[in-house]
């Protein structure tokens, strides 16, 4: 959505119709909740920021901010209306809704950051937090900031009538729906829990270099666990859909299907054998199957570890990371994408990067702070968890690029392996670069064919040595929009993953079958 | 800012929401204080300061739940808010359980989780600490003259709540931290170590000459560390990585995760589910404990409870639902912040400490692995698998040799519990989910 582009009385009122029971004249919540502007007015973008934050009030705030010198300095403010509904036993557990506001000031010198934020946005509040965070730079000339101007920043993707703007019976349905669907597959489903939840987020960024931006995404995620139960055995199976994406995805994709592929995953895995344990060869399908190059290579390009010599990327730009067959992409303007937004949190706009281009790597990711100390631009990844932390380089929607093979012929001549099929959670150390993710759904491979389901089991690896063993690299690219949250410092963020799918020589499998 | 305090916001929060037709209702209400710094490499790295405030309403209406939480507290978006979260509860699904226990105010404990000390340390004070523990870093090897950073930092959380039955309760708590992660390089090898303390009052923090020396301890043990090859064999959990472990296993003990079938204890209740060496513990009242609180996220009295005795199952942890779903008493384990509904969470939860040493432990192991750390998602509570990546030092002869890395551990969790052959007595809390070393008699090994 455009900056600014207004949303017009009637297609709100047409969405939000159960609230209007609650609707009080002279409302101080979001904008989007309130009929107050019954007779058309336009609901802007983060007014209520702009309200208190203007181009005046910022620029006094940057001038405050600097008073003790500092390479640059930011102002970033924030409010989420957040609706959840959680469904469990067949019931609908609770509903809630989030309404967290706030904004913080930062100050930066080369490698060293003051930051400090308030819940209250007001003009004291902001002017405070600009002392505390300017109190990091010791003993430096006054430096003035460029006043900031207004700027526009294409949005990555056209998103008409986002979901989360939709009238609150439609997300129930979607709930119920998927709760019926997963029950309905077979009687060992014992409990399905469903969980929707859904975010407008507007910010403001205002920046010493000039920068004063403003914008509004919206996030969907659900998630469908139904659990099987046969014996003493028990199974998990996990089906999500969401994104940043508007009405018409709910059109495409059926969430009947996804919860009922998750109920029949749960119910396969109840006969699976235990895993093997041990290197052999491995072969990892498309989509969240990214989890994997978010790990291994990913977390070591941002700039922070780079800047600090503590990544095992250091220095290494133009040398191999991985096999000659990879190509990866961290796309911060993938269509729908979990990590897709028109700019990052400091302002600068998202772009497509090229961490590894034929198994050399390209290029790092960089937010402001890092580029300026590593003599690059930033990459657009200076990402925050919320107006209570301070941006860091994180990646956006990252993937290795589709290649040249059957998906199908990667299985070919493997007498015995490993096929991880649906996967779990991952992390990494950046400076050894020892990485894991878990297989929550995988399969033995016997004789070029997929055969028995295996339990539960982590794969691991070494972040270079893994990527040189990838032998065939499917045309199947997939990149995962519905889940993926990265962790990072205390820092929770949304992002993408994706991969097709792809053969390695050998990767070492956490199983208990030697 | 209002001028009103947290006892009138919540007052008129609850009182309005009352009025308004919800049979019950509750707010908690959290201000948190804290300042963090961090150094590297002799620099301050980063200055982190600020106020968080809060607040959460639940209500109840025909026994349907609603809940909305803020950081605005203007009195006009109060108001908003209380009648937006009694339109919503009608959305839920009336269940016979929600509801607002009729306890009234919990008795005070002396629970010494409070040292206003901590609000007189400045970004000054942190700082040489910080410093200081990075030095000691720097001094105890010279393969380490690097770090990822040293952090020190101070908090006060006050939570303020109130229900339909209980007018108003309210404490005070503090935290502090001093942690360090140094860096090892021979070559261009390198590997990172950490060491990290944590606790309520100031006096008791580990001093920088240990936290500094511990940490690059760690970091330089790792160098040369390799994959052993796939085997099984016996391994004992270092403390750290029992705790580790000990987290993972939390949510299997959950009332509502037992509830929905999602536990492999379900079903297991005065069972036989662990060695008789294993005594599992949740003490909400351990003085100055990371995860002491006089009451609950809901209000409940705090109180000791001991999961498993020797090896048998007596209880699950329960919010006030789960517990009349089930059946059951309260526990007082909701857990919750201003924005989240009460869950069922740990406080202090732990492992009794056993009798012996972990040198003994070490010494009557022939050929065995013992584990430092564990990585990764691969603790399945559900399925009850066990998978993780981890790194630690080879046992050969009853002595440490090798150090091993880039290998797995893969097992069953009931197997593994019932498999329990040793327990030391080396148990400390510098986190509120805490386990001494523990040693397995047999588990998988995957390596190169």
């Amino acid at each position: 959505m455009p900056l600014d582009q207004p949303i017009s009385r009637r297609a709100f009122l047409g969405r939000g119709a159960l609230l209007s029971a609650a609707a009080l004249g002279g409302s101080l919540l979001p904008n989007l909740l309130l009929q107050r502007d019954a007779e058309g007015a336009i609901m802007g973008i983060g007014q209520e920021l702009r309200d208190v934050l203007n181009e005046e009030t910022v620029n006094r705030i940057l001038v405050e901010s600097l008073l003790r010198g500092g390479d640059f300095a930011d102002v970033f403010a924030e409010q989420r209306f957040r609706t959840s509904i959680v469904l469990d036993d067949g019931k609908i557990d609770s509903v809630t809704y989030g309404y967290p506001r706030g904004a913080g000031v930062r100050v930066v010198r080369r490698s060293q950051t003051g930051y400090a934020f308030s819940d209250e946005i007001s003009y004291g509040a902001l002017l405070d937090a600009a002392h505390v965070a300017s109190s990091v730079v010791e003993n430096q000339s006054r430096v003035t900031p460029i006043d900031v101007t207004p700027r526009r920043v294409a949005p990555p993707f056209a998103l008409t009538l986002p979901v989360p703007l939709m009238a609150e019976p439609g997300k129930f349905d979607i709930v119920r729906r998927m709760d019926q669907a997963a029950r309905a597959v077979d009687p060992r489903i014992v409990s399905v829990r469903v969980e929707y939840v859904d975010e407008v987020r507007d910010v403001l960024v205002a920046t010493s270099d000039g920068g004063f931006l403003i914008d509004r995404q919206y996030l969907l995620s659900v998630s469908c666990t139904p659990t099987a139960v046969q014996g003493a055995e028990r199974r998990l199976g996990l089906g999500t859909i969401g994104g940043r994406v508007g009405e018409d995805y709910l059109a495409r994709v059926s969430p009947e299907e996804v919860a009922r592929k998750a109920a029949r995953s749960a119910i396969t895995l109840l006969t699976a054998g235990p895993a093997p344990a041990g290197a052999m060869p491995v072969v990892i399908g498309p989509g969240w199957g990214g989890v994997l190059i978010h790990e291994s290579l990913g977390h070591a390009s941002e700039g922070d570890g780079i800047r600090r010599g503590t990544s095992l990327l250091t220095g290494k730009l133009g040398a191999s990371v991985a096999s000659p067959l990879v190509r990866v992409v961290d796309d911060g303007r993938w269509a729908n994408g979990r990590g897709s937004a028109a700019f990052d949190d400091e302002g600068t706009p998202s772009s497509r990067t090229i961490l590894v281009e034929g198994g050399g790597l390209t290029s790092y990711l960089l937010d402001k702070q890092n580029a300026l100390a590593l003599g690059f631009r930033s990459t657009g990844n200076g990402r925050r968890m919320s107006y209570r932390e301070r941006p860091i380089p994180r990646m956006t929607n990252t993937y290795i690029d589709r290649g040249q093979d059957d998906p199908a012929s990667l299985l070919s001549g493997i007498v015995k392996g490993f096929y991880a099929a649906e996967m779990g959670g991952g992390s990494v150390d950046t400076t050894s670069g020892n990485f894991n993710f878990a297989v929550r759904e995988g399969y033995w491979i016997e004789n070029g064919k997929i055969t028995r389901p295996v339990r539960s089991a982590v794969l691991i690896g070494n972040s270079i040595e893994t990527m040189q063993r990838i032998e065939g690299v499917g045309t199947d690219l997939a990149v995962e929009q519905t889940r993926g949250t990265c962790g990072k410092d205390g820092q929770l963020v949304p992002v993408g993953v994706g991969q097709p799918t792809i053969r390695f020589s050998s990767v070492t499998v956490g199983g208990t079958a030697l | 800012m209002p001028i009103l305090s947290p006892k009138d916001v919540m007052t008129r929060v609850r009182t309005l929401a009352e009025r308004s037709g919800a049979a019950q209702a509750e707010t908690y209400l959290e201000v948190v204080h804290f300042t963090e710094v961090r150094v590297r490499q002799r620099e301050v790295e980063l200055v982190r300061q600020s106020a968080i405030q809060g607040m959460g309403l639940r209500v109840f209406a025909d026994r349907r739940m609603g809940f909305m939480y803020t950081t605005d507290l203007r009195s006009n978006v109060l108001d908003e808010i209380v009648n937006r979260t009694i339109v919503l509860a009608g959305q839920a699904s009336p269940r016979d359980e929600n509801k607002i226990s009729e306890d009234t105010s919990p008795a005070a404990l002396d629970l010494d989780i409070n040292d206003d000390t901590v609000l007189t340390k400045g970004p000054a004070d942190l700082t040489a600490l910080a410093r200081s523990a990075e030095e000691n870093a720097f001094a105890q090897d010279n393969r380490v003259h690097q770090t990822l950073d040293a952090r020190c930092g101070v908090q006060t959380n006050e939570v303020h709540f109130s229900n339909t039955y209980i007018p108003y309760l309210t404490y005070r708590s503090s935290a502090c931290w001093l942690s360090v992660t140094a860096v090892a390089s021979v070559g261009d090898q390198k590997r990172t170590g950490t060491f990290s303390d944590r606790k309520r009052i100031f006096a008791d923090l580990e001093t920088p000459e240990r936290v500094g020396r511990k940490a690059a301890t760690r970091a330089v043990a790792r160098l040369g560390a390799a994959a052993i090859p796939s085997a099984k064999m016996p391994v004992i959990f270092e403390t750290e990585a029992a705790g580790s472990f000990l987290q993972g296993l939390f949510g299997a003990f959950s009332g509502t995760q037992v509830l929905e079938q999602r536990s492999f204890l379900a079903g297991k209740h005065g069972a036989t589910i662990a060695s008789p060496l294993v005594t599992i513990v949740d003490d909400a009242t351990m003085r100055r404990g990371l995860g002491s609180r006089p009451f609950d996220g809901e209000g409940v009295q705090s109180r000791r409870s001991v999961l498993v005795d020797g090896g048998v199952l007596q209880h699950f942890m329960q919010t006030t639902v789960s517990a009349r779903r089930m059946g059951v008493g309260a526990t007082g384990n909701a857990a919750r912040s201003y924005d989240t509904l009460p869950a069922v969470g740990p406080s202090n939860f732990y492992i009794e400490r056993g009798d012996h040493r972990l040198e003994d432990l070490v010494e009557s192991t022939p050929r065995g692995f013992l584990v430092t750390g564990l990585a990764g998602f691969g603790i399945d509570v559900v399925s009850g698998e066990f998978s993780q990546q981890v790194e630690g030092t080879l046992i050969e002869g009853g002595k440490l040799t090798k150090p091993v890395e880039g290998v797995t551990i893969g097992g069953k969790l009931q197997d593994m519990l019932m498999g329990i052959d040793g327990v030391a007595g080396d148990l400390e809390f510098r986190s509120n989910v805490s386990s001494p070393s523990i040693r397995f008699k047999e588990l998988t090994v995957g390596g190169g």
